[in-house]
């Protein structure tokens, strides 16, 4: 025969929340703080050296990405003044042009070049034609880090 | 006549903060990019400082097709590349290093020897940033004073002008 006992209280099982705010906060100001625009989003393989230095936020973005073989796609030069997103050209005069009107408006304005290190240097070569006939002063190469296995 | 009022709470309503403030975050987390904001730097000439420079003045290093280098029209490995222009340096610091790229090589054979040339200011100098190496005059080398990057453009304007063909 069961006995019927007076019914224990049981504790309620729950996860303490109200810190979750706090913490939700804490990571909205941080991405907030850090929250960058990237110019250019394109994907590729930068180049690995040791001597690396900050390059400049404002500066514009020259990239050049290899053909891709399997998306069918050529190579691909797109320039960005450094505030809007980069936008693809198809001559080497226009970027002639875009680093002539950037150096027209800031005669030491710098140039980022981001490109693929599989691509023919004869690309990187016209593309650094164009900024010396801008007149254009600095240029930084970006590069990724090497590291001693590589 | 005593009528109780029932006095409607006042509060502002935050259950749905959380999810307003979890929006925000995946928003902000999926827009902001960790991006590659480091580089090798070089200033280009200014017109008005551009030096003329003889080729017998200079050091030529070439990169060929497929990242071999050529020093002074001598195939070198890139280990050999720093002790060479040391030496070469040691005679005349002014000397510049023109830095040469087959159009059929790759951005990254020719970076790698770029690479390899900026290292010169770590490599001649100790922890303390002392020099280890002096010139003929006994001045110290702290480094490739130029490092200059022709475009073929300005390779072949070189040529025409010398009458190369």
């Amino acid at each position: 025969m069961a006995l019927i006992r007076g019914r224990e209280k049981k504790a309620a099982a729950q996860i303490f929340t109200a810190s979750m705010a706090d913490i939700v906060f804490l990571l909205l100001v941080f991405f907030i703080l850090t929250y960058k625009v990237e110019v250019d989003r394109t994907k590729m393989d930068l180049p690995d050296t040791w001597v690396r230095m900050k390059v400049p936020e404002k500066a514009a973005v020259i990239s050049i990405s290899p053909p891709d073989d399997r998306g069918g796609l050529p190579l691909t030069i797109r320039v960005s003044t450094g505030k809007e997103m980069s936008l693809p050209v198809s001559t080497d005069e226009e970027i002639v042009t875009f680093a002539s009107t950037e150096v027209a408006r800031d005669p030491n304005k710098e140039f980022i070049i981001k490109a693929d290190e599989a691509v023919p240097y004869e690309r990187v070569d016209a593309v650094l034609d164009a900024l010396k006939q801008s007149k254009a002063k600095y240029i930084f190469l970006l590069s990724d880090q090497k590291t001693v296995d590589e | 006549m005593n009528i109780k009022k029932k006095e409607v709470a006042s509060e502002i309503f935050t259950g749905s903060m959380a999810d307003i403030s979890f929006l925000l975050i995946i928003y902000f987390m999926i827009t902001s990019a960790f991006s590659a904001d480091r580089g090798m730097d070089f200033a280009l000439p200014e017109d008005t400082d551009t030096p003329e420079i003889k080729q017998e003045d200079s050091i030529d290093v070439h990169v060929l097709r497929g990242g071999a280098i050529e020093v002074d029209q001598k195939s070198l490995p890139l280990e050999g590349l720093l002790p060479y222009t040391l030496e070469r340096l040691k005679q005349n610091p002014e000397k510049p290093v023109i830095l040469r790229t087959d159009p059929d090589a790759t951005y990254g054979d020719m970076i790698r020897v770029f690479d390899r040339l900026r290292q010169a200011s770590s490599e001649w100098t100790d922890l303390d940033g002392q020099p280890l190496y002096n010139d003929v005059h006994g001045n110290p080398l702290l480094g490739i004073k130029t490092i200059s990057i022709p475009t073929q453009r300005e390779i072949e304007n070189l040529w025409s002008m010398l009458g190369i063909q």
